[in-house]
């Protein structure tokens, strides 16, 4: 608050001052009251009028400091009318209860939302769970009388079921904290489900899979690695090239393990590679005629950053892909053994 | 053989869950309805279960802290829930594995051999013969009037894939399917390379025109 500011805010009572002491002049004159004594009588009122202006601003600019300090200093800055004083003056009680009010609404309006994304997430997980049934029948129907229409068949269920899966990490991937269960886990055995759940995918599509010493174990979550792996492999079927291939390798460094997935396909050209793991972001590949949701690889890194796990892509246009995710060891583990 | 008694809500899959374990080799159990399992499980004990979490009357939890109560019987979670408290909860009851669908059928029958096998040690020979032709499974070798030759990994599957299913042509793609649940990708291309290499390997042992080729068709033995 500034002097100036304040004192245009008080101008109606300096202006009533004024013609107070204006009228007194003109009728103590009237009266015939000595020059001096309404002199007198004039600068007494001057000093007591200007210094009451002068010491409020003084008040009111250090309980509006106070405030603002306050303000500051709130981490939820919404909750100001919980925390503040309760004013004393009429007016600042009024402006108090407005911004209770109105907070209030607000709050109401916000945890009408919150419930409704929260039911909605709800039924999003239930319908999953509901569709995994018929996807689980159809794909032993096509087990069960195998030829090569049904393991076409099969290679689209295996696709919708990665589709499905992608829908339900999505709705859970904002509180993995609460949905996981950290354990050893051999990443051959990882990298074998998720090939055999890409079975027909990859042979369909004749791409041919090397998997080289992955003996590997890490600890991490078995099913949200499972569903990165899936990512990684439908992102690598999808963007093949001639005569493609897909391979799994493991390299050991010191305080860390590396599991490198390479294919030959198409790569991501150099200015998109920055931009794959924005959600959204479809890029080249996504726009030459392959339907893209910029959704997948987003996931993954969100997972990843969830889970404590690192991941890179290095690729050059026309020469294939190399995701690299980083676990870290688990040393705390053995030293409880 | 071994029994299996599949406890699943849903029609469908139950019925191709049990086609596809008979062909696979083995005796499916259905319960008749779902009040009484525990007490026809008692009566006659399956050597294994495989159990749905959402049941009607009762869900899959209580049916196996149920029967856990008086058998050991390896039980296996199928189930389309997922979260880590059904997990947990499911190894809690006492639950020997837990699969989540949409399942794949390989790694549910290798999850149910495995299981077995642990359980019940095997006493089956693991040796496979048609037309004097023996095949070992557990040293990889192939044996014709007592010569014998080594076989690979990969050649081994396909001879294993070609006696089971002696008799009978075998489509390239099945032997492709069957090698790729067993964790060996192979490829068409490799495949016939492999079937070259096992038919020299044989000729050298004194067999001949073993394997024929159907064209377009597959394999025969």
């Amino acid at each position: 608050m500034r002097y100036k500011e304040y004192l245009k805010d008080q101008l109606p009572a300096i202006i009533t001052h004024v013609l107070s002491m204006l009228f007194c002049v003109v009728f103590l004159s009237a009266v015939d009251v000595q020059a001096n004594i309404i002199l007198i009588l004039l600068l007494i009122w001057f000093l007591i009028a200007a210094s009451y202006i002068h010491i409020r601003f003084f008040f009111r600019k250090r309980y509006f400091a106070e405030l603002l300090l306050q303000l500051e200093r709130l981490d939820k800055k919404y909750l100001i009318c919980e925390v503040m004083e309760h004013p004393i003056l009429t007016e600042d009680k009024i402006y108090h209860m407005l911004l209770k009010a109105a907070n209030k609404s607000m709050m109401e309006q916000v945890s009408e939302s919150k419930r409704e994304r929260k039911e909605y997430k709800e039924y999003i997980e239930q319908w999953i769970h509901d569709v995994k049934t018929p996807i689980s029948a159809m794909k032993l129907l096509c087990e069960n009388n195998k030829s090569d229409t049904t393991r076409k068949l099969m290679a689209e269920l295996e696709k919708v079921s990665h589709y499905t899966d992608q829908a339900l990490y999505y709705a859970r991937s904002e509180n993995v904290e609460k949905d996981y269960f950290i354990k050893e886990v051999s990443l051959s055995e990882m990298i074998h489900a998720a090939v055999a759940e890409n079975k027909q995918l990859l042979l369909q599509n004749h791409i041919s899979v090397e998997v080289n010493n992955c003996d590997n174990t890490v600890y991490t979550d078995e099913k949200w690695i499972g569903f990165i792996l899936n990512q990684i492999i439908a992102n690598a079927v999808k963007y093949s090239g001639k005569e493609p291939k897909i391979g799994f390798e493991v390299n050991s460094k010191q305080g860390q393990v590396v599991l490198i997935i390479y294919d030959n396909g198409v790569g991501i050209s150099e200015p998109d590679l920055p931009r794959i793991f924005e959600k959204g972001f479809t890029g080249q590949n996504g726009r030459t005629g392959k339907s893209s949701t910029g959704i997948g690889l987003f996931l993954c890194k969100r997972l990843c950053e969830k889970l404590g796990i690192g991941i890179a892509v290095k690729s050059e246009s026309g020469q294939g892909t190399q995701v690299e995710l980083f676990f870290p060891k688990g040393d705390f583990v053995r030293v409880q053994e | 053989m071994y029994q299996i008694m599949v406890i699943e809500d849903d029609p469908v899959i139950q019925e191709e869950l049990s086609v596809l374990l008979r062909s696979n080799g083995y005796e499916i159990i259905l319960p008749k309805d779902f009040f009484n399992i525990i007490s026809e499980i008692r009566k006659s004990p399956p050597h294994l279960l495989l159990l749905d979490i959402n049941l009607p009357v009762q869900d899959g939890f209580k049916i196996c802290s149920g029967i856990r109560t008086f058998s050991n019987v390896p039980i296996i979670f199928v189930t389309s829930r997922n979260t880590d408290m059904d997990e947990l909860n499911s190894i809690m009851l006492g639950g020997d594995d837990f699969i989540t669908k949409p399942y794949n059928t390989s790694i549910l029958l290798a999850r149910i051999a495995s299981l077995l096998k642990r359980t019940y040690a095997s006493e089956h020979a693991e040796v496979l013969t048609y037309q004097e032709v023996i095949l070992h499974l557990e040293n990889s070798k192939i044996e014709y009037h007592r010569n014998s030759v080594e076989l690979t990994k990969n050649e081994l599957k396909i001879m294993v894939f070609l006696f089971r299913n002696a008799g009978k042509i075998v489509p390239r793609a099945d032997l492709v399917d069957y090698l790729w649940d067993s964790q060996l990708y192979v490829d068409d291309n490799a495949l016939s390379v492999n079937i070259t290499r096992i038919r020299e390997k044989l000729k050298s042992i004194g067999v001949k025109d073993f394997i024929q080729t159907k064209h377009r068709q597959g394999y025969l033995i």
